[in-house]
């Protein structure tokens, strides 16, 4: 049933593509139906998992590297499934509206199902590498719903920010993963979690919670990676509203949550998560304040509310997992509302700018009814949900387990964050819906759409309607995740008002009132300097970095592609002797026995010797011709060689080659000057022949290495009895080729074929600027330059190309 | 591209010779020295004579093939008959023989077939970049009309 439901997001996602011929909010109704399926479904499991229960499933894929799609239903996953396949219905349904009329609506449609499918497998997976599968699928389908419009640089950078972040982060991830899977010796979740004594004390622990906290941080926007959040707002904002509120930036507090109950309980653990917690809450809830752009501000207290999830994750105390829990849920409901109506309000305004923006309460009722709403939710005014969120925090941070003095710490910043959310949801709505009516907007603004607030209206009824009496039953429904959080028994209570007047309270007023004064001082705020240096500015320092990438690979491709014929050798060579001089000096000589003259005949022994003065004769040739002839003669002595040694497949295979070698070497040389020039120093000329001489070395100390090594049989007879009994060859060497290592030659015909298609490619389909053979109009002049680039040798600046006689093609049948 | 009537003689009696013995190489392969690569380069051998003797424009009339098109049908031929062995559910390129040699070409099965796609790949890929760079216009630009007609002998 589970691999069921995640696969009936991923294979349903083509259907998305019916909305590319047919942009209409129809379709958009016809393909809610698929999350509501979904929904329905994994609502028809819960009774089991509220009854305490787990479903599970498994199906084994790689058994022998652990891999195995396992997954796994309890009450985190549970919570987590339910807002993607609840919320994924509310937005399929809002995209509908939002980009109706877009011809791209079908490929945002088929991205939208792929990251559903990939974060129900992300919440739902029991298997640590089924987990980062789905993982880095959330990335790459995140990657595309960024770039959705991807005509503006604006948007191809944020979403190339958010993927090498993320991604980046995923790698780190997937090694501690590895690492913690071979501390428990399991990669099953749950296997991980049973042995989370053994993990603990295992000196892997260490870099694996490391590694893993790189990749939740880097995923859920903590600092100082938060920067990629804000610049992913280049996406639509049902993507924004989806991914970067509700569901995928949570992936990170989720594993979080996910490995909390067994192996949290660590200094490195508290203390890791807390500080980064705390950093990202208060940096996103003052960063907020001072954006112009609404989606900003939303995406910055979205990172102050990531932050303060970690910071719950992170420092202890009886009261923080149902306190995570609570504001899960609480800022799904308010922010993926808010979210929502931000984009309508973009899309009726047409700006989403707050200085652009005002007064919009009359044309936008009902918008302005909701935002209104959801606003006070995010500021955690008094019978919203988001109150009730706010409360269980303040709880926790009374009551967290951290050494005195950093307690309080921790205290005063939740207050701290809680203010400036105040202040923030006060911009919000103040600077939307009130004042006087903005200047950048459209001439006749309207109300959205129905469709359009019908999913905001759904959340917004919750954070009103869930505390008003629901409260009992809310937390009914989320003691089972808390319960996967915390293995201490932690209970979640919620409630509107407490029983008697605690601090908590007190200081959740006094967070409301100061707030309130500070709407006061508006202005001042959104003008004070950041409270970053500006060397620790994130998109600055990803610039510097990505350009840095660039220049250095540029460097690195001109010094070792410089267009050269002789430096692409020089190159190839040197990797060769520096790859396998090592080895061969460390493992080569074991056993090495000398070869000695004993029976080499005298014609042998001349014959062998005939190479040396070729290679000689051709180092010393003045003519290109005389090159030639030097070193096909070494080719020849060789294949004579080979014919000594009864080798006669050998020998014809060298003979022709060299034949042919030689004719395409005379088909250039041809047209070149007859003689060489000398384009290169006496310094570089000693330092290739340098080169040559050591890279002969090796390789002949490779081939004596290798005739002297004895311990693996001779497997030279087995082929010749197989030969014939089993390949029904007597050619053994022929046999080896076609039949027993056929798979080789394949390959290598392979290779020779992409070969021949690169030369193909770079000779005849380079663009031609000159006139090409059946176009006689103009002479054409091809210059020695075009010809030294052609062979990759020399270089431009050559003297004039001289009148040359055309050879002459194609005459006389 | 080489104006030489002995060249030219010569390689026009030879084409059919090497033709052969290429063919010869191929089949004898299996049991003798020989094979589908070296029948492959004799054959190669045989059309870039052809093109050193009369230019590249002779032999794309004689043998209007594309030689790129060979060389991967020659690839795909090769490939294709190892699936024999994954149809019938046992490895890729497990060999199939005929019980009874055919005559005149001896024991028929897959590593034969299979060595005959080697063999036409190594005369497209071969005889393809000879012909590349045969055609190339910077190396071999094409001779430009003369500006007195009168002044050249005309063409045979």
């Amino acid at each position: 049933m589970l691999v069921l439901i995640v696969l009936t997001a991923l294979l349903m996602a083509p259907l998305g593509l019916f909305a590319r011929h047919e942009s209409r909010p129809v379709v958009g109704w016809i393909l809610a139906l698929i999350p509501l399926a979904l929904f329905v479904t994994i609502s028809a499991l819960a009774p089991t998992v509220l009854a305490g229960g787990r479903v599970e499933q498994a199906i084994p894929w790689v058994p022998r590297m652990g891999l195995e799609l396992r997954f796994a239903l309890d009450g985190l996953s549970l919570l987590f499934a339910l807002l993607v396949s609840g919320i994924g219905t509310l937005i399929v349904l809002y995209t509908a509206y939002y980009l109706a009329g877009d011809p791209g609506m079908g490929r945002f449609y088929l991205t939208l199902f792929i990251f559903m499918g990939a974060m129900l497998g992300l919440v739902l997976a029991d298997n640590v590498l089924t987990m980062f599968m789905f993982w880095e699928l959330t990335s790459v389908s995140s990657y595309l719903l960024v770039g959705y419009k991807h005509d503006y640089p604006s948007a191809r950078r944020g979403a190339q920010m958010g993927l090498l972040i993320t991604v980046g982060g995923g790698l780190a991830l997937l090694v501690g993963l590895v690492l913690l899977g071979n501390a428990a010796g399991s990669y099953t979740i749950s296997e991980i979690l049973a042995a989370g004594e053994q993990i603990k004390a295992s000196p892997l622990y260490t870099p694996a919670m490391l590694l893993i906290f790189a990749g939740c941080f880097t995923k859920s926007a903590q600092f100082p990676f938060h920067f990629w959040l804000p610049n992913a707002m280049q996406a639509p904002t049902p993507a924004s509203a989806y991914l970067h509120s509700a569901t995928m930036v949570k992936a990170g507090v989720y594993l979080l949550a996910r490995l909390h109950p067994t192996l949290s309980d660590t200094p490195l653990w508290l203390y890791t998560l807390t500080i980064v917690g705390m950093t990202t809450m208060l940096i996103g809830a003052v960063t907020a304040n001072r954006r112009d752009d609404i989606k900003g501000l939303l995406a910055y207290s979205t990172i102050s509310k990531l932050g303060t999830m970690v910071l719950l994750a992170g420092m202890g105390g009886p009261e923080a997992p149902a306190a995570l829990v609570a504001t899960i849920l609480a800022h799904a409901l308010y922010k993926g509302a808010l979210f929502m109506l931000a984009g309508a309000v973009d899309h009726e305004a047409g700006t989403r700018s707050l200085s652009q923006l005002g007064g919009l309460r009359r044309a936008m009722p009902w918008t302005a009814a909701l935002a209104i709403l959801s606003s006070l939710s995010m500021a955690g005014v008094p019978i919203l949900f988001g109150f009730v969120a706010k409360e269980e925090q303040l709880y926790a941070a009374v009551d967290n387990g951290l050494p005195p003095g950093f307690d309080i710490l921790v205290l005063i910043a939740v207050v701290t964050s809680a203010v400036f959310g105040v202040l923030y949801s006060w911009r919000l709505v103040s600077g939307v819906f009130f004042g006087p009516r903005g200047s950048g907007m459209k001439e006749h603004v309207h109300e959205a759409p129905a469709g359009m607030l019908l999913g905001p209206a759904l959340l917004t009824t919750l954070s009103v309607v869930l505390p008003l009496g629901l409260l009992p039953a809310t937390a009914t429904l989320l003691q089972p995740a808390v319960n996967a959080i915390s293995n201490e028994g932690a209970k979640i209570s919620l409630y509107l008002l407490p029983s008697q007047i605690g601090l908590p309270l007190i200081l959740s007023m006094t967070a409301l009132l100061i707030g309130a004064v500070l709407t006061r001082f508006e202005p001042q705020i959104v003008a004070a300097p950041s409270p970053l240096p500006p060397w620790l500015n994130g998109d600055r320092i990803y610039d510097a970095a990505v350009d840095g990438v660039l220049r250095g690979a540029t460097i690195f491709t001109r010094t070792l592609q410089n267009g050269k014929l002789r430096s692409y050798m020089t190159w190839a060579v040197l990797t060769l002797v520096v790859v396998v001089a090592p080895p061969l000096a460390l493992f080569g000589f074991g056993g090495l026995a000398l070869p000695t003259l004993d029976g080499v005949e005298p014609f042998e022994f001349v014959s062998a010797l005939l190479i040396p003065i070729g290679i000689v004769a051709t180092l010393n040739a003045r003519s290109r011709l005389g090159g030639i002839i030097a070193a096909s003669f070494v080719g020849l002595m060789v294949a004579f060689i080979f014919v000594i040694y009864s080798a006669p497949d050998l020998a014809l295979t060298q003979l022709l080659v060299e034949i042919l070698t030689t004719v395409f070497l005379v088909l250039l040389f041809a047209v070149m000057p007859a003689s060489f020039e000398r384009l290169s120093s006496p310094s570089e000329r000693s330092r290739d022949g340098l080169i040559a001489v050591v890279a002969g070395m090796v390789i002949a100390g490779v081939a004596f290495a290798a005739s002297s090594v004895t311990q693996v049989p001779n497997i030279s007879a087995a082929f010749r009895t197989e030969s014939q009994s089993q390949g029904f060859g007597d050619n053994v060497v022929n046999v080896i080729l076609v039949d027993f290592r056929g798979f080789d030659t394949l390959g290598e015909i392979v290779v020779l074929f992409t070969a021949l298609l690169g030369i193909y490619a770079m000779l005849r389909l380079r663009p031609v600027a000159d006139p090409t053979r059946d176009d006689e109009e103009t002479p054409l002049q091809p210059t020695l330059p075009e010809v030294a680039a052609l062979l990759g040798n020399g270089q431009a600046g050559q003297p004039a190309p001289r009148e040359r006689e055309a050879p002459v093609a194609g005459k006389g049948h | 591209m080489y104006d030489s009537i002995i060249l030219r003689t010569v390689s026009r009696l030879m084409l059919p010779i090497l033709l052969l013995l290429s063919l010869f190489m191929l089949v004898r392969g299996h049991n003798l020295p020989g094979g589908g690569f070296i029948g492959g380069l004799v054959a190669a051998s045989a059309f870039i004579l052809q093109i050193i003797a009369y230019g590249p424009k002779y032999i794309r009339e004689v043998f209007p093939i594309s030689f790129l098109r060979l060389a991967a049908f020659g690839v795909i031929f090769a490939a294709l008959w190892g699936l024999i062995g994954l149809a019938t559910g046992q490895a890729y390129m497990l060999a199939f023989w005929i019980k009874e040699p055919i005559p005149g070409i001896g024991k028929l099965g897959t590593p034969v077939l299979f060595d005959i796609g080697v063999y036409l790949t190594v005369i497209g890929v071969t005889t393809q970049l000879a012909l590349v760079l045969a055609e190339e216009p910077i190396l071999y630009p094409i001779p430009r009309p003369p500006a007195r007609p009168d002044a050249v002998a005309p063409e045979v």
